[in-house]
């Protein structure tokens, strides 16, 4: 008896398997065909970003902020979309998994253009020119990147600061970090003699007085906001015209303003 | 129908769904876009010397000095368990209860960060040292309590017999129950063990030198250089690789055990 009903059951099983394997697939297809855009879900534009990494992301007020939110939300707002954000990790952002899996549109993460970068992602125009930076104790004899032989330096892991690090100060001992959270923990707790990250995330560090700022170290790195390799060309083009119409109305320089002129 | 028919049709529909299963997956998943994201021969290639003889040795010596250290402090603290002396009592207890209540995660990120903040004393062996202790406590909190499982399994007639032979309370320990608990307790034991070289990965958090990089970190790193996802694919074989030969020695111990009995 109890052989037949479970026979009855798997057979079921296998047909409802079966039908939805067919449903799964012309669904797909069906997908974002009424805007062009390709879009994750219909009517709003999905975000990434690995937050926080102040100023360009962070919670204020139970909200995400920070200048490449806020532009995220100039150029959903440009598109008639609405902005939804997902907090992800940079390892899913920088090798594409996060787009190629289609869990967002675009990813705006503070994500510096490289040619290896280009290989698994499409870029929008550059937003952003990014410098480096050395932060220090104040009463720290580092001064500038040539003092940091033998000493011992703090980068976030997977991103260009380390690259940086590693070619222009190859004597000196890094340590990596998670996110600037752990750095900058590791700094006060003297783990580090120094770190070396963005220009602005260091500059948020010297507010209170304890830390300042050894060296600017100028790069000919530029942000771009990350979409998926194939099928995103009218994303692409959709979000880069926005940017060139905040660049133009002066938004773009609002933003800027709020965040990196004090 | 004959009940050896019905049961062959019965297993036959099985079969038949599970082949379903299997090829609904194989049609299903996007195979291209999955091979260009995490299964790239070249990055694999790319990655490979360097990712067994820095990063898969760093977490087997990891583990291996975390276990070691595990093993010593929680047989301390088992027999401070089950001391007759009070206070020892209760600080074992609290021990175990804090450290097996808290995320290993937490207390590495506590040795890491918090002590050198607030005494102005960094633990020995750098950050990976510091991350290390505190897997030790981590793991000496939870090794205790199957320890101390392991010694009151052993028959209470084990223990009057060795009595009635003249040897003392220390001695009775070391040779007549410790041994016959660590049979007992092999199996959990190696639970705790397989867990300790995963939870090597969450050593990051105190910051990792370059060459101090275990599988994890040395994966997400390269992931980074290569922008490309089949380094966590490359570490993720390799525990396989490091666990499975382990699991299959214990199974083999534990057989051994066995027939000793």
């Amino acid at each position: 008896m109890l052989s037949k009903k479970s026979a009855l059951l798997a057979a079921m099983a296998a047909g409802a398997l079966a039908l939805s394997a067919c449903g799964g697939g012309s669904d797909d297809a069906g997908s974002g065909e009424a805007t062009g855009l390709n879009l994750v879900s219909e009517g709003s534009l999905t975000v990434c970003s690995d937050i926080p990494y102040p100023p360009f992301e962070y919670e204020e007020n139970g909200e995400y902020t920070g200048f490449d939110m806020d532009l995220m939300k100039e150029i959903a707002a440009g598109m008639d979309l609405e902005l939804s954000v997902q907090d992800v990790g940079f390892d899913g952002l920088q090798s594409g998994a996060v787009l190629g899996a289609r869990q967002c549109d675009i990813g705006a993460s503070a994500v510096t253009i490289t040619e290896e970068r280009k290989a698994n992602l499409t870029f929008s125009d550059p937003y952003y020119d990014s410098l480096q930076s050395i932060l220090v104790p104040t009463d720290s004899d580092i001064a500038s990147i040539d003092d940091l032989a033998g000493k011992q330096v703090g980068v976030q892991q997977g991103t260009t600061g380390a690259t940086y690090a590693a070619e222009n100060a190859p004597e000196a001992e890094l340590v990596q970090y998670p996110s600037d959270a752990e750095m900058y923990a590791a700094i006060q707790a003297g783990n580090v003699d120094a770190l070396l990250q963005d220009l602005p995330v260091n500059i948020g560090h010297t507010e209170d007085g304890a830390f300042t700022i050894a060296e600017e170290l100028p790069t000919d790195e530029q942000y771009g906001f990350i979409m998926a390799k194939t099928g995103s060309e009218e994303l692409v083009a959709a979000v880069n015209e926005q940017l060139a119409t905040l660049r133009e109305n002066g938004t773009y320089q609002e933003i800027y303003d709020t965040y990196f002129e004090e | 129908m004959k009940r050896s028919t019905r049961r062959r049709l019965t297993q036959g529909v099985l079969y038949a769904v599970f082949a379903a299963v299997v090829l609904f997956v194989l049609l299903a998943a996007d195979w291209a876009t999955i091979r260009a994201y995490f299964f790239d021969l070249d990055v694999a290639i790319a990655v490979f010397p360097e990712i067994v003889t820095i990063a898969a040795k760093n977490t087997v010596v990891y583990t291996a000095i975390a276990f070691v250290g595990g093993l010593l402090l929680g047989l301390l603290l088992a027999l401070m368990k089950l001391s007759p002396v009070l206070p020892y009592r209760w600080f074992a207890t609290g021990y175990i209860e804090l450290f097996r209540g808290l995320p290993a995660l937490l207390v590495i990120f506590g040795f890491a960060y918090a002590i050198p903040i607030a005494f102005q004393w960094r633990p020995p062996g750098g950050n990976a040292g510091a991350g290390l202790i505190a897997l030790i406590i981590v793991s000496s909190a939870y090794i205790a309590e199957t320890i101390r499982a392991g010694i009151e399994a052993v028959p209470q007639g084990q223990v009057e017999a060795a009595r009635s032979l003249g040897m003392n309370g220390a001695w009775t320990m070391i040779t007549v129950t410790l041994p016959q608990a660590f049979r007992i307790i092999t199996p959990p034991l190696t639970n705790e063990l397989v867990i300790l070289i995963k939870d090597t990965s969450l050593l990051f958090i105190a910051g990792m030198a370059i060459g101090d990089r275990e599988l994890t970190t040395f994966a997400r790193d390269s992931l980074t250089n290569q922008a490309n996802a089949t380094p966590l694919v490359v570490a993720a074989l390799l525990y396989l690789v490091i666990t499975l030969p382990l699991t299959q020695l214990v199974a083999k111990l534990e057989r051994h055990n066995k027939r000793g009995r």
